[in-house]
């Protein structure tokens, strides 16, 4: 029975079907969002809507895509616990999507790079994710589906305020566009509350993993535009793109620094690290976190070259929780779990 | 540790800047911090702007309603979402500047909507018009529904 449980969203792990191409600056830029928040001027908003309202949505948004995108459409009340935090954990749906109590679905496209939530905060959420920096390839892919749709609806659209949206906080282009990169240079330095303290001076959000108010871990961090309205799309991408690639930047600078100050410090943090992912027998997704944090460090600066970012990026998504299971095909025990991610681990970086 | 520059008030902060060739480690007050201008005073973000503007309650807010979805201007700002596509036309006048500070905008320059077809809203009528149909046994409407949905182009009906 195990294997045939989660067949609806297994193809998604590992994520090897990807129709969008990697973007630039792999290395430090781990992957693009985009999120685009639309709503109809025919049906009530989140608050003011019933149960009936959802479903006619649905039904509706279903109908629309069922003749025209291949994917997967899935309701949140047929999901299993293990498939909404998976859909979770590869940026495909949101915390509160899966926490809803009104009838909500999500589909997913072909390739697994873009996916639209219905009645989410919004009554449609199109979102894109896509390794690298690579934002502009990302909202064609998303807008494409976003005017598939608009053409058979009646978007709630305001000459002067745009796109209307259930908060006040996503009116005018509803867009939000994120970058998400792993700045351990900064972090050893100390330069990242600078960097950080800066970018929220220009109008840009900076977050942990998984939104607003997370840990920040394994060096990870995610930029993003805090306004919606006042600036063209392709305004707000450039904005995004530009901070990215300022931080690359002196990212870059703190590495070169770290390397000539400590090179014998960095390598050895690096093999071991290297060495623990290939040797452990058992191993938490936190630790995991922190290892890939040095190896992708070790690939970025040439030291470790017998790895590809790609493995390491498969490794750092099929290793959480819930993917580790659907990987596997099974329901396991944090114990358990711990094992199967070691194994798998080692089989991924060629070690039995 | 009394800080480096004025040696008088507590160090609050530590800063540490590593160049090539030196490593420089400043333990300074708040004060002589932000005389270098290296605090920079963190700005509030769009929730936290919406939040603190939606604390701003006057009694009118109650007689304040949006006629299509009976939301009132004090439920909105209880919860800081709109009811519908109307509501923010009802509160214009009354939340015009809160759009405006969020955002430093309150004019939309990107994207417009297509004036949109609607043909899916008709049809997703069609469609479920024709289910009830076959479902009531009425052969003679689900044939007529089917040929509607044909000149939308839909075949599989």
């Amino acid at each position: 029975m195990a294997s045939k449980m989660f067949d609806n969203i297994r193809w998604l792990i590992p994520s090897s079907k990807k129709t969008l191409p990697c973007g630039e600056e792999s290395e430090i830029v781990v992957s693009s969002r985009i999120r685009v928040a639309r709503n109809l001027s025919s049906i009530p908003f989140e608050v003011k809507m019933k149960a009936a309202d959802a479903e006619y949505l649905i039904g509706l948004v279903k109908s629309i895509i069922d003749d025209r995108l291949a994917g997967e459409f899935l309701n949140l009340k047929d999901m299993k616990p293990l498939e909404k935090e998976s859909l979770l954990e590869c940026h495909l749906v949101s915390p509160g999507f899966i926490r809803k109590d009104k009838p909500a679905s999500v589909f997913i496209k072909e390739g697994g790079n873009v996916s639209v939530m219905v009645n989410e905060e919004d009554h449609l959420r199109y979102q894109g994710i896509s390794c690298g920096l690579n934002l502009v390839n990302l909202s064609s892919a998303v807008f494409e589906v976003e005017e598939m749709i608009g053409n058979n609806v009646d978007y709630a659209f305001n000459d002067d305020y745009g796109y209307l949206t259930s908060c006040p906080t996503n009116i005018g282009t509803g867009m939000r566009a994120s970058v998400f990169m792993h700045l351990p240079g900064l972090v050893f330095t100390n330069e990242v509350e600078k960097v950080l303290k800066g970018a929220l001076q220009i109008g840009m959000a900076v977050r942990g993993i998984y939104g607003e108010g997370s840990e920040i871990r394994g060096s990870l961090f995610q930029i993003s535009n805090q306004h919606t309205i006042g600036f063209r799309e392709e305004d707000l991408l450039e904005r995004t793109t530009k901070l990215a690639k300022m931080i690359i930047d002196i990212e870059k600078k703190a590495r070169d620094v770290i390397l000539t100050k400590a090179r014998n410090e960095f390598e050895d943090k690096i093999f071991r690290s290297l060495a623990i992912l290939r040797s452990a027998r058992t191993i938490s997704s936190g630790e995991v976190l922190n290892l890939l944090s040095a190896v992708r460090f070790g690939i970025g600066v040439g030291i470790v070259k017998e790895i590809t970012l790609a493995t390491l990026n498969e490794i750092l998504v099929v290793s959480r929780p819930a993917n580790i299971q659907l990987f596997f095909g099974e329901l396991l025990e944090e114990q358990e779990r711990d094992i199967k991610r070691a194994e798998y681990i080692r089989q991924k970086l060629g070690v039995n | 540790m009394l800080c480096d520059d004025c040696k008088k008030k507590p160090a609050s902060i530590s800063f540490k800047e590593v160049l090539p060739d030196k490593t420089i480690e400043l333990n300074l007050c708040d004060e002589c911090a932000s005389k270098r201008g290296l605090l920079v005073t963190r700005k509030l973000s769009p929730v936290e702007i919406l939040q603190k503007l939606l604390r701003q309650r006057s009694e009118q807010d109650e007689k304040v309603i949006c006629p299509r979805c009976y939301l009132s201007l004090a439920e909105f700002k209880r919860i800081g979402r709109f009811g519908c596509s109307d509501c923010l036309t009802t509160f214009t006048s009354h939340i015009q500047h809160l759009i405006k500070q969020i955002h430093q905008s309150d004019r939309h320059i990107g994207r417009k909507a297509a004036p949109g077809t609607k043909q899916g809203l008709e049809v997703y009528r069609l469609r479920e018009e024709l289910k009830k149909a076959l479902e009531s046994e009425s052969y003679e409407d689900a044939a007529k529904i089917r040929d509607q949905l044909r000149e939308y182009g839909i075949k599989d009906v």
